[in-house]
């Protein structure tokens, strides 16, 4: 029976950065993953991340899946493919299933690292083709390059469905609607503002009651739910669709772990069942660690340090690291994994209905959460998103929510910009210092949340910077209409400039003129032509 | 169904195109690409029937979770297109219950 000091089981974002960090500490890895190529979900993930410089903000998710595929091989971890893990035995004994055969191993200690999987939800119809898990769409259209259908009815609002819904745009699709039993948006503001903007109608309350079809979808009837979350019979309503999605959360895969006789338990906070662990992810077994979402749904930024807190644990309970380098190990990534948890989308709020100002007292958007768009009454709230009054482009910050997220402030280099320590704080902007419009705050925001106004640039008209990640992207002097934060038709609009740069990593920045006024309402562009691969309703 | 053109993927590393069968009807797609985006860019939505039902299923999680997109793959039942890549003259056939063939 081959023995290896360490076998990871998943090579997702936890489990390669737990096997990265304990082979550079000298430790012999080996990882399994059941899947034909390495990275788990991080290749499908194809927006910037949140966070800061140190969790690789603004970063791409697949570039991020990169770095540590890189990092993996430089340190020389061995991944094995194809490799699905059978079960976990006594004395740390592991099956393990590929090549046509069953072989056993042995390891001194165990990270199981084996993600989550999509909750799903049955209605009449749901098994019709043409329904199928968010994240099944995701590998389609990112990974395999083929959309997953042509009109797509979404339903759930958290981040995988907003997120996802994004991408589908991107992808060329077209989203008829977002559908939420839930009487607010569970993801971020920032993601459902990005989609509201296009055209993408939120039908919070709402349910999917049936995907109607003879051999595939051909439509979905949505109703809006009581407050037990029951359809409410008469307010039925039918949308052309040939697709549903499925985005109702995930759950940790922890059978592994229960498999191997770990304490186990009911966590909702966690997304379902899951090990019991320490502060350094050992479960009740020693030297069997577990970390990233089969530990408890979070995201692939804390999975990553998750893995590394394991791999500091085990290579100081084997030697490899004294108890002073682990100290220090621990305290950093403890730290690290601290931000992230913070604001009001952290783990231990999840489910919170309560929250109505942000930690620095501003009213929430109650617009944002019901229908997926700040109003423009609200939005003044914000000091960061009022356009300054002198002349000039100014950063518009409509980030309007408690989220861990702060490369707007590493973007300006006038230092405009300032978030502060605490990266869940809300950006504010400095009017003092001068805006030189280089828009790279724009490109940076993975919320897309940051405009560049100028609410008069002469001739009766205004100018606003927007994010762009459409294609085809316009040319300069196209011209088209406005839309506001809701996707109406607001006014004509001209692009006038179409910036993109290697630094801004394909957020291009169009620089659409309108008419005076219209600038701090005005945050979209749909051109004239209907040549957009980006379709909301 | 294929994305031809994407603001954010530069390329989506597809090995040589290449030719196959679905119910012995020719078929065009990319060698190493999954079986089942194959189907899903020549716009095959229906995978299999169920035996009892005969109710038609497609592609659900495309991760190889579920098996809901199975199919007979070179006379082989019961194998998951999602995690299955499409090779050149692969054999692939609508399953009906557990067989390539209707019953009854």
């Amino acid at each position: 029976m081959l023995r290896y000091e360490m076998i990871v089981i998943g090579a997702g974002p936890a489990g390669l950065s737990a096997a990265t960090e304990a082979a550079r500490s000298g430790m012999q890895v080996v990882v399994f993953d059941e899947n034909a190529r390495p990275g788990g979900q991080l290749f499908k993930q194809i927006h910037k991340f949140f966070g800061s410089r140190e969790h690789q903000a603004r970063t791409r998710g697949f570039r991020i899946g990169e770095n540590l595929l890189k990092e993996a091989e430089e340190a020389g971890v061995k991944v094995v493919l194809n490799a699905a893990a059978l079960g976990i035995y006594k004395n740390k004994e592991i099956a393990v299933s590929f090549g046509g055969a069953t072989r056993g191993y042995r390891a001194d200690c165990i990270v199981i690292a084996t993600g989550a999987s999509e909750n799903m939800m049955s209605f009449k119809g749901w098994t019709l083709p043409g329904v199928m898990g968010a994240g099944a769409a995701q590998t389609l259209m990112n990974i395999q390059g083929v959309r997953p259908g042509g009109r797509i009815l979404m339903v759930g609002s958290g981040n995988v469905g907003l997120v996802v819904s994004f991408q589908l745009l991107q992808a060329g699709c077209q989203v008829e609607a977002i559908v939420d039993a839930a009487p607010r948006v569970g993801g971020y503001g920032v993601h459902a503002s990005k989609l509201s903007r296009t055209g993408v109608p939120f039908y919070m309350s709402h349910t999917v009651v049936e995907a109607k079809g003879s051999d595939r979808v051909e439509s979905a009837v949505i109703a809006a739910v009581d407050e037990r979350f029951r359809p409410v019979a008469g307010t039925e309503r039918e949308i052309g669709a040939d697709t549903v999605c499925i985005a109702v959360g995930l759950s940790p895969m922890g059978q592994l772990a229960d498999n191997a006789g770990c304490e186990m338990s009911y966590l909702p906070a966690k997304g379902g069942y899951v090990p019991t662990v320490s502060e350094f992810g050992e479960t009740s077994i020693p030297g069997i660690y577990c970390a990233g979402d089969a530990a408890g749904i979070e995201e692939a930024s804390s999975a990553m340090i998750q893995g590394k807190i394991c791999a500091a644990a085990a290579c100081n309970s084997f030697g490899y690291i004294n108890d002073e380098e682990f100290r220090e190990r621990a305290e950093a990534y403890g730290l690290s994994l601290s931000k992230l948890r913070a604001g009001m989308f952290a783990p231990q709020n999840k489910g919170r209905t309560d929250i109505s100002h942000t930690a620095e007292g501003y009213p929430l958007s109650g617009s944002l959460l019901q229908r997926g768009y700040i109003s423009q009454d609200e939005i003044e709230a914000f000091p960061a998103a009022r356009p300054g009054s002198g002349k000039g482009l100014r950063p518009v910050i409509e980030c309007t929510q408690n989220i861990p997220c702060d490369p707007c402030q590493d973007a300006c280099a006038q230092g405009c910009i300032s978030v502060g320590g605490d990266i869940t704080g809300l950006p504010t902007v400095d009017g003092d210092r001068k805006c030189t419009g280089c828009c790279m705050c724009v490109a940076a925001c993975s919320g897309q949340a940051i405009f560049l106004v100028d609410e008069d640039c002469g001739n009766g008209s205004g100018l606003i910077g927007l994010p762009y990640e459409f294609l085809p992207l316009p040319e300069p002097g196209a011209l088209g209409l406005a839309l506001d934060r809701s996707g109406n038709a607001l006014c004509g609009a001209e692009v006038v400039e179409v910036r993109k740069s290697a630094a801004m990593d394909r957020t291009a920045v169009l620089m659409m003129k309108v008419p005076a006024g219209m600038a701090c309402a005005a945050r979209f562009f749909r051109p004239a032509d209907g040549r957009q691969a980006c379709r909301g309703r | 169904m294929r994305i031809h053109e994407h603001p954010i993927i530069e390329d989506f590393k597809k090995g040589r195109e290449i030719g196959f069968t679905l119910d012995g009807s020719p078929m065009r797609g990319y060698e190493g690409e999954s079986v089942a985006a194959a189907l899903k860019a020549s716009g095959v939505t229906t995978h299999r029937y169920t035996s009892k039902l005969n109710s038609p299923r497609g592609i659900f999680c495309a991760i190889g979770r579920c098996t809901d997109c199975v199919m007979v793959i070179d006379g082989k039942p019961n194998v998951r297109t999602c995690m299955t890549p499409l090779a050149e003259g692969m054999s692939v056939q609508t399953q009906h219950g557990l067989t390539p063939r209707k019953e009854g």
